[in-house]
Formats: structure tokens, C-alpha cells, sequence
């Protein structure tokens, strides 16, 4: 059940499970425009009375006052609308991300590098966030308000309307330009800070031989110019973010001036185009006014979008990872005595064939060792074993069943599997041998520990099993003891061990082999040697494209 | 201001210090905010010109005359915003320079064992991201007690010139706005925080899935583990939308809050036109008290910005302060010819630890190579890092009768060069690793370590970029090319801890050869395991299980039933790679 999935479609999902939110926001939005076009109308009107020399209603200083209030409102409902959107979203897309993690293929699991995963699953979810209720919305909003205004000033006094659809290429043009040279500069400007935090950690790292050598003033010296790089670059960003309030707001004083110098020209051609009353005069200037802040934001979405199709195209790469073969599938067993069974399996990465019609048979109980070269496939035999890979063809049975297809729930009551490098999980003491399952009991967990003779160092521990996990709170022989506790706490049937990789001492090494030896009683045993010397029980000979059992 | 008087850990002094920029804002901030009430002024004179002119009581001319001052004083007020925000940053940057060079000039005095053991590191590099928050936290301070502070200032003088008692009535309701934001600020801190906290979390959880995924699915925990995210995924999604309601949504309340003194404004203006009000106005005094007063109500929700600036500048200077002392000019001692090194009874051990190793006695002259090596972990590398004095020492070291151990650290460095295991290699160009701001020939000791032919080669030759911590070196280029340094900064005493460990032999053998020559002055302890160069080795140190046997390679031959087994095994090798 391939699914074609992406970032837009999860977000097109979203609206239509938010139908009511979704409406709401376009009409805040609608409605933030509208009543934020009407005061200075009315103020207009206010205006030309009082000229006239009529007395101003009070309905009309207080309806006044109520379109600003509605406004505003209008804008809180519109924001909160967003967020409460914007955060539905991100959920969304990120839960559809961790569905796709469940789903990829064992190659793709490894292959990834964490730090990657959590800027794609975390930030990278976050700009789209903002492309949606800061990009796109605020778009809308800013493109409503400048068309509402230029549709106002038409109506009102036509000539300035032309002026200004004359002037907005140029503002926006100007707008675009200082935001991409901002934007440039600030990316220079991170660069070379960058560049001197680096040489904190740097300092840091190399301070013995910088006192050794004498060389603390050099070093000074060198951070110096590093931060001097970054302020010559931040001087660029100063300039950017100083030059453009000030350009804009001295050409709306000089469309101000304009404006009013045309209407008071006395030109009868010319007023057809741009004469106005006083009140008509105050609520253009505050039009005027209004024009610029949404040609300002609607840079600055611009900008926002461009660096969140960046991110969505990084999600959508992860969604078209590859993925595995579903599992779980109804699979006929065969009676069998042999606790794991290779059939001819024949398995390779890509063109390269490592394992070439494999077969043996492992007894329940029995214990061998699979030994050969690097490269013989001793760990892909493991993680056939595992059903983290499926064979190219034959079949890789556990207890007459293929592999691959084993259940979740029963996994690890099947295999119990220590690692090369143990893993800690966030969590406590407990956690790292349960990997918070909860059906494993108590009970369990101190006979694992009791098993890896860990128990009673556990216990002096301020709160048991329950204590929190901080990388010292074992050594690294103690670490590699509750690998094996967190391979036998669920009693499984086989176990599965890699050949440990970490540098121990021989008093620790030994102390991990016992508590393999004793995790490993009553049970069928499957271990991988890589060096010499550290078979036990029958050996399984790979490579040369064939298995010789010895 | 001279340097002298520069007190670094004083606020006040860093604003003294940049006195100059300081006032180019002041007299620029000044001009821009008072400026800015000309805004207002003026869009009223132009409205009420214009309905003279429309009555016939003023012409064109008047208008343009209007106009044309408008357009000038804005842009001078707009020139000097530009000038003030500029310098106002240049303020922050001058600032932020000076505090980090305080703080790294302590950084690089201090000494390996007190960054790891005691976490200055950590500390250290905490204090300097913490120098960029507080700069800004200074730039805002300045940049809104003028934006702010003088604009509303300005402003509200301006209301109070029009109508005193308008302006009084108008004037309560911005503080209202803000004292309910200020109201609100506790909640909203205490939703960012729980979100920044969820935000914290869902990141780990995240990189957890991705650590341990092949993990979770080996041992089928991962619809759990699904499930688990969902859980923070929906914890974050309430906190999120918790903080974005009260972060987002406020601000255009207040404003409405600050506004709600228009209808008033309305109706008693109207009435001071009429005649009946408090004051008598024309129409433009009306536009302009409006206009104003709008202003002073926007202007009025970022008055919060600035004691939120300065509270954010407290903070992390509270956390700098206390490291922000004077930085002791360095002392420079110059290197002593040393005649003789006299080792008696060394022993050490790290501070509560049993001895690594003990009663270690020998004399060196220059000239003399000193080899040592034992079976790993017998303390080798710890014999030689004794003589950096990082930790205190049992029995003697002394250069012609001085205690090492006695000298200041600049006289030390002058006498003992050091080389470690890790070749501590600057993310620089290849040339500036060897010379460190020395002026010398870097080709020349790139040619004494053999690495001359194989830089050439490189893209920019020795101006290549060796990347962070050497990492686009091999590992053997990385080793000599510390060792091309430590030769280049050549001292009386150098300890080599395995110099050699990655060469092949013809190049090792070469590189010895050269070392012989160039440091034909100088005494060299060379700590290695391996052990065919030892033949030409002036003395020999056998380490083992903390105590040592010293003499010629011949005399450890005869003696020394360990070296020599060791010795062999490794010819044996050899012979056998040969073939």
C-alpha cells in the first residue's frame, strides 16, 4: 500500500479537516481589509463637516471607534486562526513523517543521520508552517489591503490612484532589492560569525599547545580579525536596514506633496484628475500612508516563501524514501524441528552478491558461531535473521516461518539481539531494558540485571531502576552488561549476539563474556566473530559463496 | 579615553568608551524623533491650506511654499534616522568586539585541566554567546530610548501645546494598554517557556527515533514508539497554540485599548471648531492632534520593547560580569640555554589516583635523543605530559638546577616544547599551522617532516586549507605537519609523543634523520611504540607497571627480557613485510 505522499498534500488534507477554521480565517482576513479601509473614509467625512462648519454626530466619533475596534478584532481572529491552523498543520505533517520513518527500508534506517532526520522532522516542518500562515496568508492579506486601497483612492481622487500604480512597480522593485542585498549580506554576516564561534571550541581543543607555545596573543590576534570579518559584514547589514524605512517614508512625504500641490492647483484639467475636498485630503494621506507597510511585508513573504519551498522540498525527499516490504503478512508455517533455517537464500546489495545459495539448519538449544571474512555477510545474515532484509530468493525461516514476516508484539519474546555499540534511549535505567515496554514486569527487569549482575549496583543507585540514564552513570563495561540485559528482560528464545565492539579491559571483557554466558543458557544461540580465537559451539563457515559447516 | 582607565567589567564604561558614536546618535536620534512631530504639523497645515485654497483665500504659491518645506523636512528627519540607526549598530558592534576580546583573551590563559576538569570550556563558551544577547539587549536599550522614550516624549508635548485638557483625557488610555500588556507579559513567558521546553523535548524525541531506529524496529518497538511521538507531537501542539494565541493575537487589542481616546477626540475637537470646546482650532489643528495622537498610540505598545531590553541585557551580563576582568598583559620570558636536565625521582599521579608511575631518574645534555616506551597503558604518554606542569609532580625535574615546576608558565613555555597524541591542528592554511604568526620559512621545516612535496600538490600548495581540526589531511600529513610546528618553535626540552605512529618507515627514518640534525641543540624525549629507531637512541626508559629501567638500548637488549622480546617481535614483523 504505496501511498504518494508530500508536504502539499498533508497541508491540503489539513483544510479540509479544518473546513470551518479554514472558512473563518478567509473571512477575518476579508474582514480585517474591509474595516481597516473604512476610518479614514468616515474621518473624511468628519473633516469635510467640520468645514462646512456642521456639527460632527457623536454616532459618527464613535463609529469611528468601532471600525478601528473591528479591525483590530478582526486581525486577532485572523492570527489566532493561524496559529491554531498553522499548529494543526504542523502535527499533521510531521505524525504523516513519523508513519514514513516506520515504513523505511532497513537500508534507509541506517543510512540516515539523526541530526539530519530532526532538522527535517523539526524546522523543516516549521517553515512550512510559516509559508502557510506567514507566507501565503499574509499574502492575501497584504494583497487585499494594497488592491482595497488603490480601489478607495480611485473612487476618491484618481489621479493619485495613477500615481501611485506608476509608483508601486518601483516601490516593490526597490522593496525586492534591498531585501535580497539584506538578505545576502546577512548570510555573509552569519558565515563569519559562524567562523569566529568556531574558533571558541577551536581554542578550546588546541590550548595545550597555544600555552605551550606561547601563542595565546597570536591567537587573540587571529579571533580579532575573524570577529572583524563578521563586523565588516554586519556593517553591510546596517546599511541595508538603515537606508529603507528612511527612502520610503520621504517618498510618501513627497506623494503627499504632490498630491496636494496638484489639487491645489487651480487647473481645471488637472482637478478633474485630482481635486478633493479637505476631508478627502486627510483620509488620502492616511491612505497613502497605509500603502507602503503591506508593500514592505509583502517583500518580506516573498522571502519567507522562497526559504520554505527549500524545506518542503526536503520533506517531500524524505517521504519518497524507500521503503520496506510490509510485514506481518498471513504466512503459512511449516512444522519444522529447526529453530532457524536458511533455504538457498541468495542475497546481495545492489549488483554485488554477498550471499549466494546459503543453506543450514540451526537446532533449538544448539549453538553456533558464523565466522568468515570481512564481508562474508555474517551481519547480513543477522539482519536477514532479524527480517530487517528480505532475501533476494530462498527462504530465511525462524521456527518454520520466514522472517520477515514476523509480528511486532512477538519479536522480541523470539530474539534477543546484543549489539556491536549499545545504544542508550532517553529514559531511565529501567527504559534502557524494557525500551518502555510496559508488559515487561518489574520482576523481569531485576532478573535481567540479576542475569548481567548488575542488580545490586542498580539498587545502591539513589532511585533504582527508576534513575534517570546520564552517560556516566555506568562505564562502558557496565553499558555493554545492560545491552545483554536489554536483549534477555523479555526471555526470548534465540539469541543473537554481535561481536562487541568497545575497547574493555580484560577484567571487564571477561566479566561480559560471563554474563553472555549465562544470558545464553537454555537457549539457541547465534553469535558472529569477526577475529579468531572466539568461536563457541559449531562453527558456520561463510564466504566463497557457500556455507561449510564445520 | 585612554585604555588605562577601562574598567571591562563596568557597563557604564563600554558606553564611555564609545562615546563618539554615541553622541552621533544622540544628536541624530534627537533630530530624527523631534522631527518626526513635523509629520503631523505639517499634514495639517497642508489640509487646512488646502481648504484655503479652495476658498480662494490663498493661492498655488502658498501651497507649493507649504509643500516644498514638507518634502525637505522629511527627508532631513529621514537622513537623520538613517545616520542614527546606523550608528546605533555600529555602537553594538563596537561593544560586542570588546567584550569578546576580553573573554577569549582569558580563554586562551587558561590551561587544559581546569577547561575539562572544572568546565570553564563550557563556561567560557556560554559567556560568549551570552555577549551577543546582551549587546543586543544594550543596542535595543539605545535604539528605543530614542524611538520610544524621546518620540512619546515629543508627542505628548505636542498634544499638551494643542489642548491641554484633550490631551490629558486622550493621554489615559495608551498607559492602559500598556499596563495590560505589561499584565499579560508573565503569561506569555510562561507559555514560550513551556513551549520553548515541549519544543526541547519533541526535538529529542526526534533525534532518539533517528539514533535508535534500527533499534526500536530489531526489538518491535515501533508502533510504541509512534505512539510515544504522537504524544509530544500533541503536547507541543498545545503549548505552541497556547503561547501563539497570547503572543499573536494581543497586540491588535492594544492598539484598540490605545485608540479608544479617538471618539473623544473626535466629538471635543469638532466642539473646539465650533467654538464651544475648551480651546478654539481650526480644521488643521484638528488633523494634526489626530494624527499625532494616532502616532503616540502606536508608538506606545513597543514602550514595553524597551524595559524588555533592558531586562534581557541584565541577565546576561549578570551571567558575564563576573568573568570580565582585566586582561593581564602576557610576560615573554626568553629561553636559557640549558646545559643540563636532571630528572630525579619523578613520580605522578592524577590527582587522586594511584601513581602512574614513579623513581624515574635520568640526565640528558643537549644533543641527546631519549627514547620511552613501555606495554600500553604503563604511563608512557604521562611521563611526558609531567613536563607540562599541569598537574604537580613528585620529585624533580631541573634545567640546570631549576625546579620546573617553580618557573612561571611564560618561562616554561620558553624551555619545553610539547607534542601530543592529538596533533591539535588550527582550521587554517597549512602555513599558518607551522608558523603561527612566526616569520620564518614554512617550506623549510615542511621539508625537515617531509610533507614539502605532498603540499605542493595541494590545490593552493601551503596555503591550503587544512579544515577543522585538520580533517582534510591524512592522518600521517596531520602528524607531521604538527611536528613540522613544534620543530618550528623549537625549545631547549621537546617532548615527541609518538611522532612517528603513522609514517611508513622510509619516510619515519628520513624524518628522524632531520630531527637528529635540527635538533642537535636541544634535548628530545621521543615516547614511542614502536621501536626499531631505538638502536640510535642516546638513552633508553623501559615503563612497566609504574616503575622504570634506564640505560642504553644495548644494555636493555642484555638486561631487559621484556624490551627485548618487544624489540624482536617488531624486527620479526618487519622481515616478514619485507618479503
Amino acid at each position: 500500500m504505496k501511498r504518494n505522499e508530500s508536504a502539499m498534500r498533508v497541508v491540503a488534507e489539513t483544510i479540509r479537516a479544518k473546513k470551518g477554521l479554514s472558512l473563518g480565517i478567509v473571512l477575518a482576513v476579508g474582514a480585517a481589509v474591509a474595516a481597516s479601509l473604512c476610518p479614514p473614509l468616515l474621518l473624511g467625512r468628519v473633516i469635510d463637516a467640520m468645514t462646512a462648519g456642521e456639527g460632527v454626530p457623536a454616532v459618527w466619533a464613535i463609529g469611528y471607534f468601532a471600525l478601528l475596534a473591528l479591525a483590530g478584532l478582526m486581525e486577532a481572529a485572523r492570527e489566532s486562526g493561524l496559529t491554531v491552523f498553522g499548529q494543526a498543520m504542523t502535527h499533521a505533517l510531521r505524525s504523516r513523517l513519523m508513519e514514513k520513518m516506520t515504513r523505511l527500508s532497513a537500508d534507509e534506517l541506517s543510512r540516515q543521520e539523526p541530526g539530519a532526520v530532526a532538522a527535517r522532522f523539526v524546522s523543516d516542518v516549521d517553515t512550512v508552517e510559516s509559508l502557510f500562515t506567514g507566507g501565503i496568508a499574509g499574502m492575501a492579506a497584504d494583497a487585499c489591503k494594497i488592491f482595497g486601497i488603490l480601489a478607495v483612492i480611485w473612487l476618491r481622487n484618481r489621479g493619485l490612484a495613477l500615481v501611485l500604480l506608476l509608483l508601486l512597480p518601483f516601490l516593490f522593485w526597490f522593496t525586492r532589492r534591498v531585501q535580497r542585498g539584506m538578505l545576502a549580506a546577512q548570510m555573509a554576516k552569519r558565515r563569519a560569525v559562524g567562523r569566529a564561534s568556531s574558533l571558541v571550541p577551536e581554542t578550546l581543543k588546541c590550548i595545550r599547545t597555544i600555552r605551550c607555545l606561547g601563542k595565546e596573543d597570536y591567537m587573540a590576534g587571529r579571533y580579532d580579525e575573524a570577529i572583524d570579518v563578521g563586523y565588516r559584514a554586519m556593517e553591510k547589514t546596517n546599511f541595508y536596514d538603515a537606508i529603507y524605512s528612511p527612502v520610503i517614508l520621504t517618498l510618501n512625504a513627497v506623494v503627499v506633496a504632490v498630491v496636494m500641490l496638484l489639487s491645489a492647483s487651480g487647473n481645471a484639467r488637472v482637478l478633474t484628475l485630482f481635486g478633493m475636498s479637505a476631508g478627502t485630503a486627510v483620509a488620502v494621506m492616511n491612505y497613502i500612508g497605509q500603502i507602503f507597510a503591506p508593500v514592505e511585508s509583502l517583500g518580506m513573504e516573498i522571502q519567507t516563501i522562497q526559504s520554505a519551498i527549500a524545506g518542503v522540498k526536503r520533506i517531500d525527499e524524505f517521504f519518497a524514501r524507500e521503503e520496506r516490504n510490509p510485514t506481518g503478512e498471513a504466512c503459512g508455517q511449516e512444522p519444522t524441528d529447526a529453530a532457524v533455517e536458511l533455504r538457498h537464500v541468495t542475497f546481495g546489495y545492489d549488483e554485488h552478491i554477498v550471499l549466494d545459495d546459503l543453506s543450514f539448519r540451526i537446532l533449538p538449544g544448539e549453538r553456533v558461531t558464523l565466522v568468515g571474512r570481512t564481508g562474508a555477510g555474517k551481519s547480513t545474515v543477522f539482519k536477514l535473521l532479524m527480517g530487517l532484509y528480505t532475501p533476494g530468493s530462498g527462504d530465511v525461516l525462524i521456527d518454520g516461518r520466514p522472517a520477515a514476516a514476523m509480528a511486532e508484539a512477538e519479536r522480541r519474546r523470539v530474539f534477543g539481539y546484543v549489539e556491536q555499540t549499545f545504544h542508550a534511549v532517553p529514559g531511565t535505567v529501567r527504559d534502557q531494558m524494557t525500551l518502555y515496554d510496559d508488559s515487561i514486569d518489574d520482576e523481569a527487569v531485576r532478573r535481567a540485571a540479576a542475569l548481567v549482575g548488575l542488580d545490586k549496583h542498580i539498587e545502591t543507585l539513589p532511585q533504582g531502576y527508576d534513575t534517570p540514564c546520564t552517560p556516566a552513570l555506568f562505564s562502558q563495561g557496565e553499558w555493554q552488561l545492560i545491552s545483554i540485559a536489554r536483549a534477555a528482560v523479555a526471555d526470548p528464545k534465540i539469541m543473537l549476539l554481535d561481536e562487541i565492539t568497545a575497547n574493555l579491559d580484560a577484567e571487564t571483557e571477561q566479566c561480559v563474556l560471563r554474563a553472555l554466558g549465562r544470558a545464553s543458557e537454555g537457549r539457541t544461540v547465534i553469535s558472529i566473530s569477526h577475529r579468531t580465537g572466539a568461536e563457541t559451539g559449531r562453527l558456520i563457515m561463510l564466504g566463497g559463496h557457500n556455507a561449510a559447516s564445520a | 579615553m585612554r585604555k588605562a582607565d577601562f574598567r571591562p567589567d563596568r557597563v557604564g564604561a563600554y558606553f564611555r568608551a564609545e562615546w563618539a558614536t554615541l553622541l552621533a546618535v544622540t544628536v541624530s536620534g534627537l533630530i530624527y524623533n523631534i522631527g518626526l512631530l513635523a509629520g503631523p504639523l505639517f499634514e495639517g497645515r497642508m489640509a487646512g491650506r488646502l481648504i484655503d485654497v479652495l476658498n480662494g483665500r490663498a493661492g498655488f504659491a502658498d501651497m507649493a511654499a507649504l509643500v516644498a518645506i514638507y518634502a525637505l523636512i522629511t527627508a532631513v528627519v529621514q537622513g537623520a534616522r538613517y545616520v542614527k540607526r546606523f550608528y546605533v549598530r555600529r555602537f553594538a558592534n563596537n561593544v560586542n568586539r570588546r567584550m569578546k576580546r576580553v573573554l577569549y583573551g582569558h580563554l586562551v590563559r587558561m590551561d587544559r585541566p581546569s577547561l575539562e576538569a572544572e568546565g570553564a570550556g563550557s563556561v567560557m563558551t556560554k559567556a560568549i554567546s551570552d555577549v551577543d544577547d546582551c549587546v543586543e539587549g544594550m543596542r535595543k536599550f539605545t535604539t528605543e530610548l530614542f524611538d520610544t522614550g524621546v518620540a512619546l516624549a515629543a508627542y505628548a508635548v505636542m498634544l499638551l501645546t494643542y489642548d491641554v485638557r484633550l490631551a490629558l483625557i486622550a493621554l489615559v488610555f495608551p498607559p492602559i494598554s500598556f499596563f495590560i500588556a505589561e499584565k499579560m507579559k508573565r503569561p506569555v513567558q510562561r507559555a514560550g517557556v513551556k513551549r520553548k521546553a515541549s519544543y526541547a523535548a519533541l526535538n529529542g524525541a526526534t533525534i532518539d527515533r533517528a539514533t535508535n531506529a534500527v533499534t526500536y524496529r530489531v526489538f518491535g518497538r515501533e508502533s510504541d514508539r509512534r505512539q510515544a511521538y504522537e504524544e509530544s507531537l500533541s503536547d507541543y501542539e498545545r503549548a505552541a497554540v497556547h503561547e501563539g494565541l497570547l503572543s499573536a493575537s494581543m497586540p491588535p487589542i492594544y492598539r484598540v485599548i490605545s485608540m479608544a481616546a479617538v471618539p473623544f477626540i473626535i466629538i471635543l475637537g469638532a466642539r473646539n471648531i465650533a467654538g464651544s470646546g475648551w480651546t478654539s482650532w481650526d480644521v488643521a489643528a484638528f488633523t494634526t492632534f489626530l494624527s499625532c495622537f494616532t502616532r503616540l498610540a502606536t508608538k506606545s505598545s513597543s514602550a514595553a520593547k524597551l524595559f524588555n531590553a533592558v531586562h534581557k541585557a541584565q541577565v546576561s551580563w549578570k551571567r558575564i560580569k563576573p568573568l570580565m576582568h582585566e586582561i593581564a598583559p602576557l610576560e615573554r620570558a626568553e629561553a636559557a640555554r640549558v646545559s643540563e636536565m636532571r630528572v630525579d625521582k619523578l613520580g605522578f599521579a592524577y590527582p587522586g589516583e594511584k601513581a602512574q608511575f614513579e623513581g624515574v631518574s635520568f640526565t640528558a645534555q643537549p644533543g641527546m635523543i631519549i627514547g620511552v616506551t613501555g606495554p600500553v597503558a604503563s604511563g608512557k604518554s604521562t611521563l611526558g605530559k609531567a613536563f607540562l606542569c599541569e598537574y604537580p609532580y613528585n620529585g624533580h625535574i631541573a634545567l640546570d638546577g631549576r625546579e620546573l615546576s617553580h618557573l612561571t608558565q611564560a618561562e616554561r613555555a620558553a624551555e619545553i616544547g610539547y607534542l601530543g597524541h592529538d596533533p591539535e591542528l588550527l582550521s587554517d592554511s597549512i602555513e599558518n599551522n607551522v608558523l603561527m604568526g612566526e616569520k620564518d620559512d614554512a617550506e623549510k621545516w615542511l621539508r625537515m617532516v617531509c610533507l614539502d612535496k605532498e603540499v605542493a600538490a595541494m590545490e593552493a600548495g601551503k596555503a591550503t586549507m587544512v579544515g577543522s581540526g585538520g580533517v582534510r589531511l591524512s592522518g600521517g600529513q596531520a602528524q607531521r605537519l604538527a611536528l613540522a610546528r613544534t620543530l618550528c618553535h623549537k625549545r631547549p626540552v621537546m617532548i615527541l609523543d609518538d611522532p612517528f605512529s603513522a609514517l611508513d618507515k622510509a619516510t619515519e627514518k628520513q624524518v628522524f634523520d632531520n630531527l637528529r640534525a635540527a635538533a642537535a641543540d636541544s634535548i628530545v624525549l621521543l615516547i614511542s611504540h614502536r621501536l626499531y629507531l631505538f638502536p640510535r637512541f642516546d638513552q633508553v626508559i623501559w615503563l612497566s607497571d609504574g616503575q622504570a629501567q634506564i640505560g642504553s638500548h644495548e644494555t636493555l637488549m642484555e638486561k631487559n627480557a621484556d624490551y627485548r622480546r618487544l624489540y624482536r617481535e617488531q624486527e620479526e614483523e618487519e622481515r616478514h613485510e619485507a618479503k
